[in-house]
């Protein structure tokens, strides 16, 4: 067959077919071999699955979402002739302040203050009725002794509505103290509108039209098997070439007829398929044990983290490829999840960044992946399809990357 | 195969000017002791180094663009262990034969002669991390034979192995070469020249000799050695100038060696000029110094000749074993 006239197209079509067959065994060589790999160290691979389950489980069993409400003294100067019944003013604050006690004098309160252990001290202003009299506003006094940003913001929120609350009461009162006084004078026509409407007119109806509501932990786990699996994928990955170079695999490479393109593709079958692997099982439990909602269409949310998986993966071996020690790597792995914790939307929105932080944000695939999971997951459906677009073009932006960078450096002896 | 390669590693001159020829179906063994560029050379051979200057070209090709095919046709045992240490010895082959482009019919006939070869098939199943240093050359060295290659570049391969398995992996080699594979190997056992078609003697990234083993000999010695033995005491100092004969080394009282342009030809010569002396032949027979021997003395004499002014290089080195009368 090989000879005469059909020898030349003959041997031109073989060699056609054999070279593609070629590139898929030393493809499916890497594969196996980086499942051999995983395979020889189980306890690495349960680790994977088993460690970020175990953390949003003990998070999820141990979170209550509930905030200690804050500790707090209310002065009262003697000449106020106000109410010094602390279960009086505990109605007005509502669970986010506990009144522990009400005081003429502020000097023990600050000093408590000082030490922390008060969290707040409300000091009604002594001049209160004559500024009320001749027409001004009187102040109350709110201090507190908070580093934390988030706290101080909690804390002067809970004061703001004391603060209505009191104005309420003191509006309710001075209507039922007028009505009373117009209808003793004989006035007939005095409004029958309640004094508590008067003071607050309307009320809030509340309802949250999104389709699940889930507590602070189900919210949190889309956005941490995220932020799980993006780091995973790249730690996985991010050793991988540096322990090849550092080894002299990778001179082995440089002789043999595989390309970079073949290398690449092999370590992103081969460890995408781990990966995979764990996500699946990592998002089973998260839906089967920790009960976390699973709205939208699972096709979706298998697509979505298998584009995350594979945006991380070529973040792994781009790191792999640029390190020039294993040090390096976990280095940049660990300073890849640090920029992943603040900027994805994990713990701050995005939104809250300036614009150029956003975009350095977006550059992140774990950004894409909080967002498009958290509204696949809790909501059924996503309107962040530029995102979905974005994750895509990251993965094949990565791949091309990774094989670049691959190629210059098994030929740039 | 090599032409005026240099390459320099920041300050440091790696291989100097080196030029090299590697004849198709044969060995070509590079000597030199330890950092003298045989592995810088075995790199720029490969093209996993380029060269600063000089030119370069391995079965037809600039090693730096070798074609797929090309390189499918080499084969390459690196000097230190860079297979998965976490893959066994079959896993290790079966690994390396597929990206070589080896079918897995093929793949599979082969894993097993390559382990048979080496004698690592009882070890078929074993991680590379629990072999010994010898049994993971051994695997490095079926790695490189695994898919046949036409050119196979082997960083000293016999390193670490014992005697024994030391012949087999020459007697293997010897086979290849028969089969017309071409053998380029490095080794730091200088003995093992004898076993090359052709050896290159580097030393300080210079190429200090390269042609046969019994051609580098003569040149070592200034030509064939004759050891002649007497019956009594004999000086050689006795001896006038004889036809043919370039020195002579008195190395008993009743031993010395000439140094000949021909033994063949001066061998009656030296023994009629003894006789006439008064002596009495016991024995005159050729003298075949180990390499050893050889290689110190052209190293010598390279050291020599490149350092007239000083005279011996720094450290005293040993003299030629043959001087001119």
């Amino acid at each position: 067959m090989s000879g005469g006239i059909l020898g030349a197209p003959y041997r031109a079509v073989r060699r056609r077919v054999i070279g593609p067959v070629k590139s898929v065994l030393r493809v499916t060589a890497q594969v196996r071999k980086e499942l051999i790999q995983v395979r020889r160290r189980p306890g690495a691979f349960f680790s994977l699955i088993l460690g970020p389950f175990l953390i949003m489980a003990v998070f999820g069993l141990g979170y209550t979402g509930v905030r200690r409400p804050l500790e707090t003294v209310i002065v009262i100067p003697a000449a106020l002739q106000l109410p010094s019944d602390p279960t009086y003013y505990q109605t007005l604050a509502g669970p986010g302040i506990n009144i522990r006690g009400v005081v003429d004098d502020p000097t023990q309160a600050r000093t408590d203050l000082a030490r922390q252990q008060l969290d707040l001290i409300i000091i009604a202003p002594p001049d209160a009725a004559d500024r009320f009299r001749s027409g001004e506003q009187a102040e109350i006094a709110i201090e507190m002794n908070s580093v934390d940003p988030v706290n101080a913001a909690y804390s002067a929120f809970l004061a703001q509505t004391l603060n209505q609350r009191i104005n309420e009461e003191i509006i309710t009162r001075a209507v039922a103290e007028g009505q009373a006084y117009l209808l003793q004078h004989g006035e007939d026509e005095v409004s029958q509108i309640p004094p508590e409407v008067i003071a607050k007119p309307t009320t809030v109806a509340v309802a949250n039209l999104a389709p699940s509501t889930p507590s602070v932990v189900e919210f949190a786990a889309p956005a941490a098997l995220a932020l799980m699996l993006q780091h995973m994928a790249v730690t996985l990955t991010a050793l991988s070439f540096v322990r090849e170079r550092h080894s002299g695999a990778l001179e082995l490479f440089r002789v043999s007829p595989v390309t970079s393109f073949e290398l690449v593709l092999g370590k992103y079958l081969g460890l995408g398929l781990v990966s995979t692997i764990i996500a699946v099982i990592s998002g089973v439990l998260l839906v089967g044990v920790l009960g976390v909602p699973l709205l939208g269409n699972v096709w979706l949310v298998v697509a979505v983290i298998a584009l995350l998986v594979v945006s991380s993966l070529g973040i792994g071996l781009i790191i792999s490829v640029v390190s020039d020690s294993e040090r390096q790597a976990v280095q940049l792995a660990l300073l890849l999840l640090l920029a992943s914790v603040f900027f994805s939307g994990f713990v701050l929105p995005v939104q809250e960044f300036r614009q150029g932080v956003q975009l350095a944000a977006y550059a992140l695939p774990v950004t894409h992946g909080i967002r498009l999971l958290q509204d696949l997951m809790l909501r059924g459906d996503t309107a962040a399809l530029l995102q979905l677009g974005l994750l895509t073009l990251q993965a094949v932006a990565f791949f091309m990357l990774t094989v670049v960078l691959l190629r210059r450096t098994l030929r740039g002896a | 195969m090599l032409d005026g390669v240099s390459r320099r590693f920041g300050e440091v001159v790696a291989v100097d000017g080196v030029s090299l020829m590697a004849g198709s179906g044969r060995i070509l063994g590079l000597i030199g002791p330890s950092g003298s560029g045989k592995t810088t050379t075995i790199r720029l051979i490969l093209g996993a180094l380029a060269p600063d200057r000089g030119r370069v070209r391995v079965l037809g090709e600039d090693p730096r663009f070798f074609s797929r095919r090309t390189r499918e046709r080499i084969g390459y045992m690196p000097q230190l262990f860079v297979l998965y240490p976490d893959l066994t010895a079959r896993e290790n082959i079966d690994m390396m034969a597929a990206l070589f482009g080896l079918l897995p019919g093929r793949r599979r006939q082969r894993i097993i002669e390559v382990l048979k070869l080496v004698d690592l098939w009882e070890a078929r199943n074993r991680l590379a991390h629990d072999m010994s240093g010898g049994m993971q050359r051994r695997l490095e060295l079926a790695c490189a034979l695994v898919h046949e290659p036409s050119l196979l570049v082997l960083d000293e391969p016999t390193a670490g192995i014992d005697p024994l398995l030391r012949n087999r992996v020459w007697e293997e080699l010897h086979r290849l070469r028969s089969a017309g594979v071409t053998i380029v190997v490095t080794t730091q056992y200088v003995t093992e020249a004898e076993y090359c078609d052709a050896v290159a003697l580097i030393s300080e990234g210079r190429l200090v000799a390269h042609a046969p083993p019994g051609d580098l000999r003569r040149r070592a010695l200034g030509g064939d050695v004759i050891e002649v033995g007497t019956r009594g005491p004999f000086d050689i100092r006795a001896l006038g100038p004889i036809d043919g004969v370039v020195a002579i080394r008195q190395t008993g009282p009743a031993r010395f060696l000439v140094v000949a342009v021909d033994a063949g030809l001066a061998s009656p010569k030296v023994d009629d000029a003894v006789e006439a002396a008064g002596g009495n032949i016991e024995y005159s027979r050729e003298y075949r110094p180990n390499f050893d021997e050889v290689f110190t003395a052209l190293v010598t004499a390279d050291r020599q000749h490149t350092q007239p002014e000083d005279g011996a290089a720094p450290g005293g080195p040993p003299p030629p074993i043959m001087r001119p009368r």
